[in-house]
């Protein structure tokens, strides 16, 4: 490793200690070694600067992709969170809108997070929310191009759900929490679990949106998006729940003219 | 005589059409699949110039330039036409993190080799007049063995790039690591700059942080006169990241750089009429000496390039 490489790697590292480099009388002497200072700040005041504003930076970043999650954790707990993740996950990418993509998966593993089941849905749903901000764009399905394709061509049809769109199930009523939250009206932790399948979209104003689906509804739209055919999907879910096959079939084309208004499906392939 | 294009201004901007001459953009915000910050930037191409300005690229790490984020960073000059591309003297990664920090590089001549080097291999791949910018510092080395201009000269004439050329860095680098600025005005290539940047900045006593907040202070647009009467009519582009203010106040602060503008090209014709040499504007015979307010150790110490990341709309 060359000589500027190195000083980077002990610089990087420096920067990304949780407590002030004052504190670490080792890391002062290093730092008193390769920073210069001057008559007005010491070698490592200089380095705090950089190693202040990383934790600023990085925290504020995902202070705004996780308000929610950060509002129910309280403070205390959220501090010790960002702080347990960014050691354990340090940024890699170079865009900061990435910095939150492993934290519905750290947070999995952090039981000493209160009401944690609650924490782990509202990261996912937050997480989803910056996912579909700016993923692709693509033309929604026109009704008549849908409407165009012959009854036996479903059997090996595909459709193609939209990039904007996530599909999420979350023990707890997330989404009407992170709501409220965001618009600073009055919240409550619900006390009680309340299982629901979500839906997050991209309008076509641009605007992101949610929306609360019943489970078979859900269970079709996460077999087209796992690329079944309509049909075996259709009968995939009448599988996994014949209580409700009469339902599917009744609602299927209601819930099918309701997906294509709200722009869930981008192209279909016979 | 261009403005920082932030996500405060978007629906003013789309719906008023202000007269600006050009807007700069932070290139990694639009680095991105679809959504509305590319919604946003193709409405403002479709009035305005644009120019790129990175800040993520990182070119003094020491792992080589991320291929995917070069082809990532060319797809988007060519929806945007931006003329020129640039991004910092600087490196932001290392030892498997991103820092996402405009890290300054020690003045050796081994970062020298190492981004002049990439520099020209960039600007190469992106076949586009590439240019970097000095960074506002706030930590020298004890490797350094170059003063700042010399090092981003000796780089520039290796690689054969432009100088991004940012007067309040400047400003802010020489009070904190007590130096003339002037001297780094006079030293530079000035036939490389391509573009001048102004801000403003917070100055917390013991050293000033590079806020890009509130107006260009006096000094700060006394060094960008010189330096408009070294380096000839370039364009000038004003940032303001943080406590955004509204458009019609960061147009006026674009306006007061114009008059300075106006009034160092009046001077350099004015040399030429009488057969002079058009920059020959004499550097101040007294060393800079800056007014050091008491230090401020309350003070927040945050900073980010190129304002506040456009996000979903409440709720």
């Amino acid at each position: 490793m060359s000589d500027l490489s190195k000083l980077q790697a002990w610089m990087a590292d420096a920067l990304q200690r949780r407590r002030a480099i004052e504190r670490d009388p080792e890391l002062v002497a290093q730092a008193r070694g390769r920073i210069g200072g001057n008559d007005r700040m010491a070698p490592e005041s200089q380095l705090e600067v950089y190693r202040e504003q990383f934790w600023l930076r990085h925290t504020s970043c995902l202070v705004e992709d996780f308000e929610a999650l950060g509002a129910i954790t309280g403070q205390e707990a959220w501090e010790r969170l960002v702080e347990e993740y960014l050691g354990t996950h340090p940024p890699q990418s170079f865009s900061l809108r990435d910095l939150g993509e492993t934290l519905p998966e750290f947070i999995v593993g952090c039981t000493w997070l209160p009401r944690h089941d609650l924490c782990t849905d509202m990261a996912r749903l937050e997480w989803a929310y910056v996912e579909v901000f700016d993923a692709a764009d693509t033309p929604p399905l026109a009704v008549d191009k849908l409407a165009a394709i012959d009854e036996s061509a479903w059997q090996s049809a595909r459709i193609e759900l939209s990039p904007a769109l996530q599909l999420l199930s979350v023990g707890y009523p997330v989404a009407a929490l992170r709501r409220k939250i965001r618009l600073h009206e009055d919240w409550q932790l619900p006390d009680a679990a309340e299982p629901q399948h979500l839906v997050v979209y991209r309008g076509g104003d641009r605007n992101l949106h949610h929306d609360v689906l019943s489970e078979l509804a859900f269970a079709l739209l996460l077999q087209l998006q796992q690329g079944t055919p309509l049909v075996p999907a259709a009968e995939a879910v009448a599988s996994a729940h014949p209580d409700s096959a009469s339902t599917l079939e009744a609602e299927l084309s209601d819930w099918f003219q309701s997906f294509t208004a709200r722009g869930f499906f981008s192209e279909v392939h016979v | 005589m261009g403005v920082g294009l932030r996500v405060p201004h978007y629906k003013v901007v789309i719906a008023d059409r202000p007269a600006v001459d050009f807007f700069e953009v932070i290139s990694e915000n639009f680095m991105v699949a679809g959504g509305k910050p590319l919604y946003h930037l193709d409405r403002v191409l479709e009035t305005y110039p644009v120019v790129q300005h990175g800040v993520s690229l990182g070119i003094g790490s020491p792992a080589e330039p991320d291929r995917d984020y070069l082809k990532r960073l060319k797809a988007l000059t060519r929806r945007t036409k931006t003329p020129w591309v640039t991004d910092h003297f600087c490196w932001c990664a290392a030892g498997g993190a991103n820092l996402h920090d405009l890290l300054p590089l020690p003045y050796t001549k081994e970062a020298v080799a190492r981004v002049a080097e990439r520099a020209k291999m960039i600007q190469d791949f992106l076949e586009l007049p590439f240019a970097l910018e000095n960074t506002s510092s706030y930590l020298t080395y004890t490797d350094s063995t170059m003063t700042e201009w010399e090092f981003i000269s000796e780089i520039a004439e290796r690689a054969d790039i432009g100088l991004m050329f940012d007067v309040n860095n400047v400003y802010v680098s020489a009070y904190n690591h007590d130096f003339d600025p002037f001297e780094f005005v006079h030293s530079v290539p000035h036939e490389r700059i391509t573009q001048i940047h102004l801000a403003g900045h917070t100055n917390l006593g013991d050293y000033i942080i590079d806020t890009h907040t509130g107006h260009v202070i006096d000094p700060v647009l006394e060094l960008y006169r010189h330096s408009i009467e070294l380096a000839g009519p370039v364009s000038t582009l004003i940032e303001w990241d943080d406590d955004i203010p509204e458009l019609n106040v960061l147009l006026a602060e674009a306006e007061r750089a114009r008059n300075v503008r106006t009034t160092a090209l009046a001077a350099r014709a004015e040399r030429k009429a009488r057969g002079a040499a058009e920059n020959a504007v004499a550097r101040p015979q007294e060393r800079y000496r800056f007014e050091r307010p008491v230090p401020n150790a309350d003070a927040v110490h945050g900073w980010r390039q190129g304002g506040p990341r456009e996000r979903e709309a409440t709720p």
